[in-house]
């Protein structure tokens, strides 16, 4: 038994075309950042990613989201993933007008004192779409900001890179 | 004047989160609050405001000049621009 690992690349993100997050490139003291920028207002922003769940085996999917807040430096954030998955040749779904599973939602607060420290949550997608190996699946990943109960951090979220984990047996 | 719709607050704090360069310490709820209560402080202030315009500029400025004379003065005062 093992975990599989994907990595996927803010920069491979697909922006929704309503609400999309944004693609951009801070000019880091020593590197450039790239992130993708969720507002804090009232709409839910988003991308999309789209990967093989290969040796997918059993179990959830664990989305490692590492981000940091462009301003905040207090607050919470809410953020919400669900996946559509089809399996190739087998599923008889048209690709173009497939839906998503019910989304999973995880809230992370920020840790303090300095605005754009990195912080990491994992968010568990237990609503799978009856995912099987090597299944095309798309991701959708959200900021849930219009939650203002929930999320509370003033201005952009970043997210510098995500991780997908499940295991293959 | 009423107070502004809460369509326009809501435009406005955004356009605030997504405008602020610097760490802001304060979470995005209550900062709605403060765009609520310094849109309701202008509507309760608004004729003493423009009683501060001397005649000229008072007489002779729309209210949309007046504003911009209020917002650049304060930008300045609290060195925002």
């Amino acid at each position: 038994m093992a975990t599989v690992k994907l990595q996927l690349d803010p920069r491979t993100a697909i922006p929704g075309t309503a609400n999309g997050a944004q693609h951009t490139v801070f000019d880091g003291t020593n590197f450039p950042v790239p992130a993708l920028a969720f507002d804090g207002g009232s709409a839910d922003e988003a991308v999309y990613f789209l990967f093989k769940a290969i040796n997918y085996g059993s179990g959830n999917l664990t989305l490692t989201i590492d981000w940091y807040a462009d301003t905040a430096s207090t607050g919470n954030v809410v953020w919400g993933a669900q996946v559509a998955a089809i399996t190739p040749n087998i599923d008889t779904q048209d690709i173009e007008a497939k839906a998503f599973a019910a989304a999973n939602t995880q809230q992370d607060a920020h840790l303090g004192t300095i605005a754009q420290r990195l912080h990491s949550v994992d968010l568990v997608i237990s609503n799978l779409d009856s995912i099987a190996a090597d299944d095309w699946v798309a991701l959708h990943l959200f900021r849930d900001a219009s939650d203002t109960v929930n999320d509370t951090l003033a201005g952009d979220a970043l997210v510098v890179m995500l991780t997908l984990s499940y295991s293959d047996t | 004047m009423a107070v502004l719709s809460d369509e326009k607050r809501i435009e406005a704090w955004e356009r605030l989160m997504r405008d602020n360069r610097d760490v802001i310490a304060i979470n995005k709820n209550e900062l709605r609050e403060a765009v609520n209560a310094i849109d309701q402080f202008l509507e309760n202030n608004a004729a003493t405001i423009n009683n501060a315009f001397p005649a000229a500029a008072k007489n002779g400025l729309s209210a949309g000049q007046k504003a911009l004379v209020v917002a650049y003065v304060a930008l300045n005062r609290y060195g925002v621009i």
